[in-house]
């Protein structure tokens, strides 16, 4: 499946070229920067640095752009490690655990372990389209709506009551996520829930909604502290100590692999991508962990297993965009418009025709992630500084940047206002003690569960027995009540095993 | 506050040149324009077909109108939001439009109450015309439309079809059925709210049969069977797929089919009205930037549409699919 004579060439083209060069580092730059300001995502970055590619060659232009998508993709997790307040909607699951390591003044492990993480989980998702760009292609094209209702759910089943002590509490506010999800026209057309406002038409703005739930509830519940890392040793920024996080991603490989592996896949489907990718990586660490409980209190694999699948979905994307010429989400569409701009179209005969090229693309993301090491570290450090800053400065400026990227991504007040609105409902639920992460996990989750449920019925022709005919939702189905049950199974002996060991020690 | 020597504040400076400009006759106004930047309305998201469009045509507009040339992305509920937003603008011709004007403009006014009428927005040039293709996946064992149609007249719920809900493909797909006396609600259909989830869903094999709009098709082109234009003439990426006029003369019935995306570049029809010297300028610095043979082979070379048809020709095509669109409301209303 490797064209040895194409990869040779490759290599030469990359060689001789320092022009292939010279973007990378500026490139994982403007994407760290944009993807750490909360609310401006990736897509938005590759959009502004788009018209700039135009004076370059094809090449570097591409090069360039896909150091900005390498970049963004770890940037986001910064703000979310940092102040639980994910900078891009691929990030949500990195606050799960990396925001209470930096409350407890394990931001610099935490941010290492992210960072290296994200690396690797770059690295393996190229090293997976050098040897399969084509049938991992073919497999996802062939995804229907039985397969991606079953993903979904999926996710649903092991997040729904994320960070809640009560399940009630938890599956209510995931309810809610759901519902909100829901709002705005459903794939037959229909509306729902618009209240005859017409930018809710294609839905509530996810982004914003997002951000203001988890800013709200996380910087409201700091309102009488001085800084976010209460002890001030702690807040001591150390590049030894990032180093350390990031080597201890390299003991936990099964972790990061099969975060890696997630990732590729579900970021391959077009539509789907990183955020939903990054919410079952997590929820799958956390679920075969042999201790669940200790995910949420500051467990560096759940950072680990977040950080590994929002990363590797960018490979996953890029092999429908490159194979299929279809593009996934908004980044992708954005390197194909540049793909244009060249007068390159992107699909199945751009391959064939030119698999040096593509090639010479794949291995100059290898070295975007080797120099993603270095750089990354670089603006860690810097970034860390926020622990050193006083709340009373740092919350207003938060929300102030919030407030302009939420402006930013939607082009009007809506993004605002629903920042707004929401703010306050994420305020009221963790004041009450309801999770504001399932919340959200239903509103990523939501859409997608009803979207795909809906084309599975229409289908099925309303009938029942049609999911039969979909051996490939049967086994993600299959496998998902495996696992359930066997979790519940190991649960309920080791809860046996402690009233054993208790009334034995009585 | 700063106070030059008459004692006259700025603010007072300012109003008075202010009202001067208003006050000047609409034609040294005109001559001014365009005197800064000039912004491109897409109302749809980044990376679509108008997206795409918007791009490669500015920077030749921008030649012709001797100011920069931005493109704007507004999108949402199927167009209506952006153009809502172009015709509150002030009519001073700094924003133009790339979009859809049909079939979204009508479609948006039908099915979903949108606050403007048909005749608020003037074409300028449409030169991109896309029609809805039925295909199917290579893997699929149906070989031409008749293949289709006989395993529906069997049992309409032998097959699935996907279509997007509320559009032409919806409509000629309806019409398609009718006339062979398939009943439409019985068949399996998928609805898929955009072009790219429909056709990929094709191409892939997941439904049986895809409606949707062709140009799209063009880079799966490998991956599928296109099976029927719903065109008068033939496509130009399918030039061996039949026309619905040539199957409907062969089954016998009178062949009926609405036109897809009309797009191109698209002003408020007020701006025309109230400001003719404005619409004079951008009137002939878009036909120049559409004959200028660097931009057709540009926007050849990235399979986007250049032709000029003129705004007479482009307007009546517009307006003819949206009476076409009323004519068949109830299908469009009807959902899936």
């Amino acid at each position: 499946m490797i064209d040895l004579a194409a990869a040779g060439s490759a290599i030469a083209m990359l060689a001789g070229n320092p022009q292939a060069w010279i973007w990378m580092i500026p490139g994982l730059v403007i994407g760290l920067v944009f993807g750490a300001l909360p609310g401006i995502s990736g897509s938005m970055a590759l959009a502004l640095v788009l018209p700039a590619t135009l004076y370059m060659d094809f090449l570097p232009a591409i090069i360039f752009l896909t150091s900005v998508f390498t970049g963004a993709g770890f940037g986001g997790s910064v703000p979310a490690v940092l102040m639980g307040i994910p900078g891009t909607s691929a990030a949500v699951a990195t606050t799960f655990d990396g925001y209470p390591m930096s409350r407890q003044g394990r931001h610099n492990e935490a941010l290492g372990a992210a960072l290296i993480a994200s690396c690797i989980g770059v690295m393996l998702s190229y090293a997976v389209l050098f040897v399969l760009v084509q049938p991992l292609a073919e497999v996802v094209l062939r995804m229907g709506p039985f397969e991606m209702a079953a993903i979904g759910i999926w996710g649903l089943v092991l997040l729904g009551s994320i960070g809640s002590s009560s399940l009630a509490k938890g599956l209510f506010a995931a309810a809610i996520g759901v519902l909100f999800g829901t709002v705005g026209m459903n794939t037959a057309g229909y509306i729902r829930g618009d209240m005859g406002v017409s930018w809710l038409l294609d839905g509530v703005p996810t982004i914003p909604a997002m951000v203001g739930l988890l800013a709200a509830s996380q910087l409201f519940a700091l309102v009488n502290t001085r800084f976010i890392v209460a002890n001030e040793e702690d807040r001591k920024i150390s590049l030894p100590r990032i180093l350390a996080g990031g080597a201890s991603v390299l003991r936990r490989p099964v972790t990061v692999l099969r975060g890696a592996l997630i990732g590729a896949g579900i970021g391959a489907v077009p539509g789907v991508g990183a955020s939903i990718a990054n919410l079952i990586s997590y929820g799958e660490a956390r679920r075969s962990d042999p201790e669940p409980e200790s995910f949420g209190q500051g467990n560096v694999k759940g950072v680990m297993a977040a950080e590994a699948a929002n990363s590797s979905s960018e490979g996953g994307s890029m092999a429908t965009m490159l194979a299929l010429g279809i593009p996934g989400g908004g980044a992708t569409a954005i390197l194909l418009a540049a793909f244009a701009m060249h007068n390159v179209i992107g699909g199945p005969r751009f391959m064939d025709e030119n698999r040096d090229v593509v090639y010479a693309i794949i291995m100059s993301n290898f070295a975007q992630a080797v120099l993603l090491v270095v750089v990354g570290t670089a603006f860690v450090f810097v970034a860390s500084s926020v622990v050193r800053m006083p709340l009373r400065y740092l919350i207003p400026c938060v929300l102030v940047i919030s407030t302009m990227g939420a402006f930013a991504i939607e082009g009007s007040h809506a993004g605002p206002l629903t920042l707004c609105v929401f703010a306050v409902l994420g305020w009221l639920m963790a004041r009450n003690g309801y999770p504001v992460a399932a919340i959200v996990v239903g509103l990523l989750l939501g859409k997608l569960i009803e979207t795909e449920m809906l084309r599975a019925w229409q289908m099925a022709g309303g009938e029942w027995g049609e999911f039969l005919n979909h051996p490939a939702a049967l086994v993600i189905g299959a496998l998902m009540a495996v696992s359930l049950i066997w979790s519940a199974w190991r649960d309920w002996r080791r809860a046996r095993a402690r009233r054993v060991a208790a009334s034995a020690a009585s | 506050m700063l106070k030059n020597k008459t004692g006259v504040s700025r603010r007072l400076l300012l109003g008075a040149a202010g009202a001067a400009t208003l006050a000047a006759p609409a034609t040294l106004r005109a001559q001014a324009y365009p005197s800064r930047p000039i912004s491109l309305l897409v109302p749809f998201a980044t990376g679509g077909y108008n997206d795409r469009l918007a791009r490669a045509f500015a920077p030749f507009l921008s030649r012709q109108l001797g100011q920069p040339v931005t493109v704007v992305n507004r999108p949402g509920g199927g167009g209506m939001l952006g153009h809502t937003f172009a015709l509150q603008q002030p009519m001073d011709g700094y924003t133009l439009m790339i979009t859809s004007a049909g079939p979204y403009i009508p479609l948006t006014i039908l099915t979903r109450n949108a606050r403007f009428a048909v005749e608020d927005f003037w074409m300028v040039n449409l030169p991109s015309r896309d029609s809805t293709l039925m295909a199917t996946s290579r893997d699929k064992p149906f070989q031409s439309v008749t293949d289709v149609l006989d395993a529906l007249k069997r049992d309409p719920r032998s097959l699935v079809v996907g279509v997007q809900p509320a559009s032409a493909d919806l409509v000629n797909l309806t019409l398609l059925f009718r006339a062979h006396d398939i009943d439409v609600s019985r068949v399996r259909t998928v609805t898929y709210d955009g072009g790219g989830p429909a056709r990929n869903a094709t191409a892939g094999g997941v439904i049986d049969v895809g409606f949707v709009g062709g140009e799209g098709f063009l880079p799966l082109a490998d991956r599928i069977r296109p099976l029927l234009t719903f065109s008068d003439e033939r496509a130009e990426g399918f030039p061996d797929t039949p026309t619905i006029m040539e199957h409907a003369q062969q089954a016998g019935f009178q062949g009926e089919y609405l036109d897809g995306s009309q797009r191109g570049l698209v002003i408020p029809t007020r701006l025309k009205d109230e400001q003719p010297a404005i619409y004079a300028r951008i009137l002939e610095a878009t036909e120049a930037a559409t004959k200028d043979p660097e931009c057709v082979s540009t926007l050849q070379g990235q399979q986007l549409a250049t032709r000029w048809y003129g705004p007479e020709a482009s307007n009546r095509a517009y307006l003819e699919g949206a009476s076409l669109m009323q004519r068949f409301a109830d299908i469009l209303r009807g959902g899936a």
